[in-house]
């Protein structure tokens, strides 16, 4: 071992990062000291990746120091300082072979002469080190997701040694290949390697970690030795703020049936079935690739599924997102930007979108949009959307009022069903309450909601009834006076199958 | 079996292009006695030349996820350029050097548009295939220029008794799969074409690799059109339309995927054969000199069409695998 273990590694104090004076990290710090595997934890947008990126050197911090054996970094620049990530996102080439990909920021050989067998012995060599066996002459899209992740951390460690950062290594992987990293981790630490390991799943944090940072809202909570605490310690602090229900006034749900989903199934989910009545939200909780905006897009036929969708009691058949608009249902998606809004059209035409046809009833006599400026200003002014006035440009919006011009233009088609998928992410405090309130009014007015959301503490605010996805499947079902945002985490991130609440 | 060879396939893309070479040949053999005389073979070697040096270089911008539409237009450049320059100075070296350094600066423009700018390949070379055949027309105010006899020599000479177009092809088709296979520039534009995010995250050489593939592909079509006018007898005002259709069709028949990542020199190569193929055989059968446009656009959308449909096939068995992996996932957990 190079390092004696009395030095850190790494080590950083009150690492900040604000981007145009928002701070989203603020004062992290820790040791890290050879071998260990330090699990940083917390919920979605709680600052793990900017804490990652600052480490790495892809971002550059706002305030704080970064000491690598001792001694203060100025400029961190990662790989030299022998800092590696392996980022959600492999950076390798899919067309390339495993020796390639692996060798290709520093190819043996010169410019006009690749050493190819050396470049093949550098691979092999890798890949004998992590015990794994791939085929290095194979093309990196012909290998499974877990394979990719391995040749990435091959490819990290060529270029630095000392630090790895994981992040969420474990989404896209299988049980099996799952249990294969964590054995190279137990593997890497006993080697030396310091290692930071980023995921919200418990139980593969005490799997593979020894020490743990606890980030909320970007600030760290608390950080010490894994084995002095108890998950459910763990969990309270990734969760935080206790959650004050009394201001919510729901109705009770009335009427009949809006919605029931029964056996739905594709390729990323399996027998989905649940129901939502008139004037009831339902949230669905779990974590990030559980399936649950695919079950959202295969009500509404954006991606092929199995089984059946019911509106009002009536089967629906070849289902269209211009179809279920028929029946009085709509779908606000996660990523707003992409898939929802017209970014570089004025407010106004943004909030007349789905009821267009309201407003060209003068037909081809009178070509204009009567009364579309008139309605449009008259709903932001009724959703509190704060713009100078609705010819602006949506992408000129925040995200909360982005957010509240997508809702609204959908309310103007008076839908009976929403589904909202993350109808909060990257919504400031302020604008994440109106949003609430509308929603929980939606409900008192009759219509169905049901909430796809990451952010648990929003689901036990606004929802009567939540259900839990893990890994596809539906995995539990709490009432609201039930509520237990400990278990439900739990349910949501353990990895064994047994149904609870239910 | 089955598996052994849609592997083998995979990783040797030029292979279907030449077995359905060899195919066509064998049919063309039985069909026409003509077919299989040495001085048809040879003279479609020649006429395949142009477009198979072109398409060596434009494998390369294909590959980077790339494409240059003013190839042909480059082309008709140099030709004229060329042709100016001899009628005027009398010197073939001037003449050569000048219309060779010429193709690669405007190859090099086209890269560093495409980079600087961050206009789509498309877009800024279809508007540089505009700007080079009017600059060239300009040069030559539109006149007919011939070249001396002795020029012939580059288009149908013999060196070694191999014609003297051969030659340059198996020279430049040497180049370019050492230029491919052996060095960084080769890797990094597989590379880039692969993923020019990942490219970019690791640091690789991005902005200098696509100027350069694309400076390669003007500098073949120089040699090229040097070829051609040889051929030709001088400069004509149809020179190079529509060339560009004709290497793009090769390189894509030669197996390499339009949105870059994967190809083959040697398939490029064969693409560009099995056109000049088609051609052979429609001219043995003494066919209707307007259906040779129709032909040559229907191989292009079958090649295309097939490939389409085996990615699909591998596409619906991934999604296959993903339900049988998931299924497996609820029963070990």
């Amino acid at each position: 071992m190079l390092n004696d273990n009395n030095t850190p590694l790494l080590s950083f104090r009150g690492l900040t990062k604000s981007f145009s004076g928002k701070t989203v990290v603020n004062g992290v710090s820790f040791d890290l000291y050879p071998g260990q595997v330090v699990g940083l934890i917390g919920e979605n947008g709680a600052g793990k990746s900017t804490t990652k990126n600052m480490l790495c050197g892809l971002l550059e911090p706002t305030a704080g120091k970064i000491f690598v054996n001792g001694q203060l970094v100025e400029k961190n620049e990662g790989h030299v300082h022998g800092i590696s990530a392996v980022h959600q996102e492999l950076s390798l080439f899919g067309a390339l072979t495993v020796a390639e990909n692996m060798c290709i920021g520093q190819l043996p050989g010169s410019a006009t002469k690749i050493n190819w067998k050396k470049v093949e012995e550098i691979a092999q060599e890798q890949l004998d080190f992590l015990g794994i066996e791939i085929d290095t002459s194979a093309t990196v899209e012909s290998l499974g997701a877990g394979k990719q992740q391995i040749v990435e951390i091959g490819k990290a460690l060529l270029h630095a040694d000392k630090v790895l950062i994981l992040d969420e290594p474990t989404t896209s992987l299988t049980a099996v290949e799952r249990e294969k990293l964590f054995v190279l981790i137990d593997k890497l630490s006993t080697r030396g390697i310091a290692i930071i390991f980023i995921s919200h799943f418990l139980e593969e944090i005490y799997r593979v970690c020894d020490h743990y940072i606890v980030l909320r809202d970007g600030t760290q909570v608390d950080s010490g030795l894994l084995a002095n605490v108890p998950q459910r310690k763990l969990e309270e602090m990734m969760v935080g703020r206790t959650i004050d229900n009394a201001n919510v006034q729901h109705s009770q749900p009335h009427g009949g049936e809006a919605l029931r989903v029964e056996q739905l199934s594709s390729a990323d989910f399996k027998d989905v079935s649940f129901n939502v009545k008139q004037g009831e939200i339902l949230g669905i909780a779990g974590l990030m690739g559980a399936g649950r905006t695919e079950v959202a897009e295969a009500i509404f036929g954006l991606r092929p599924s199995t089984g059946s969708v019911y509106i009002n009691g009536v089967k629906t058949e070849n289902r269209t997102v211009d179809s279920m608009k028929q029946l009085s249902a709509c779908y606000l998606p996660e990523d707003r930007r992409t898939n929802g809004l017209f970014l570089n059209r004025p407010v106004r035409e943004n909030l007349s979108a789905a009821a267009i046809y309201r407003f060209i009833k003068q037909g081809i006599t009178k070509l204009g949009f009567a009364g579309e400026s008139h309605v449009s200003q008259k709903i932001v002014n009724d959703m509190g959307i704060a713009i100078p006035h609705i010819e602006v440009r949506v992408d000129a919006l925040s995200g909360g009022n982005q957010q509240k011009v997508l809702l609204s233009r959908w309310m103007a088609t008076e839908p009976k069903l929403f589904i909202l998928d993350e109808p909060t992410k990257g919504v400031d405090i302020g604008a994440k309450f109106d949003i609430h309130t509308k929603i929980i009014n939606l409900a008192k007015n009759g219509a169905a909601i049901v909430i796809v959301s990451s952010d648990l503490p929003e689901l036990l605010n606004v929802s009567q009834r939540i259900l839990v996805m893990r890994r596809g499947k539906m995995v539990g079902e709490f009432q609201r006076e039930a509520f237990d945002s400990v278990k439900i985490i739990s349910l949501a991130a353990s990895s064994n199958d047994k149904g609870e609440g239910r | 079996m089955k598996s052994t060879l849609n592997s083998i396939i995979s990783k040797q893309k030029w292979l279907p292009i030449a077995l359905a070479n060899m195919v066509f040949a064998a049919l063309l053999a039985i069909v026409s006695p003509v077919f299989l005389t040495l001085s048809n073979f040879q003279s479609m070697l020649i006429q395949s030349g142009v477009t198979a040096i072109m398409a060596i270089g434009m494998t390369f911008i294909i590959i980077t996820a790339g494409i240059d539409i003013s190839m042909g237009a480059i082309l008709f450049f140099c030709s004229a350029l060329f042709a100016q320059l001899l009628q005027d100075t009398q010197s073939y070296w001037l003449a050569f050097s000048a219309a060779i350094a010429c193709a690669t600066l405007l190859g090099t423009i086209n890269g560093v548009l495409v980079t600087r700018f961050k206009i789509s390949p498309l877009i800024t070379t279809l508007a540089t295939y505009s700007i080079y055949r009017g600059m060239a027309i300009h040069l030559t105010g539109a006149q007919n220029i011939p070249v001396p006899r002795e020029m012939g020599f580059l288009g149908n000479g013999k060196l070694f008794g191999l014609p003297v177009p051969i030659i340059l092809l198996i020279v430049i088709f040497i180049l370019g799969v050492y230029l491919l296979n052996h060095t960084r520039l080769g890797l990094y534009a597989k590379a880039i074409g692969s993923s020019a995010r990942s490219a970019n995250e690791s640091n690789l050489p991005v902005t200098k690799v696509t100027v350069a593939v694309y400076a390669i592909g003007g500098m073949v079509t120089g040699i090229s059109a040097l070829i051609l006018l040889a051929r030709v007898g001088g400069l004509q005002s149809g020179i190079g339309i529509g060339i560009e259709f004709t290497v793009i069709a090769a390189v894509i028949l030669g197996g390499t995927k339009l949105t870059g990542g994967s190809g083959t020199i040697v398939g490029s190569v064969f693409g560009a054969f099995f056109l000049v193929l088609i051609d052979n055989g429609l001219n043995l059968v003494n066919a209707s000199p307007y259906i040779y446009d129709i032909v040559r656009g229907s191989v292009l959308l079958a090649a295309v069409a097939v490939d389409r449909l085996s990615a699909k096939r591998q596409e619906s068995r991934l999604i296959q695998i993903k339900k049988q992996r998931l299924e497996h996932n609820h029963a070990t957990n």
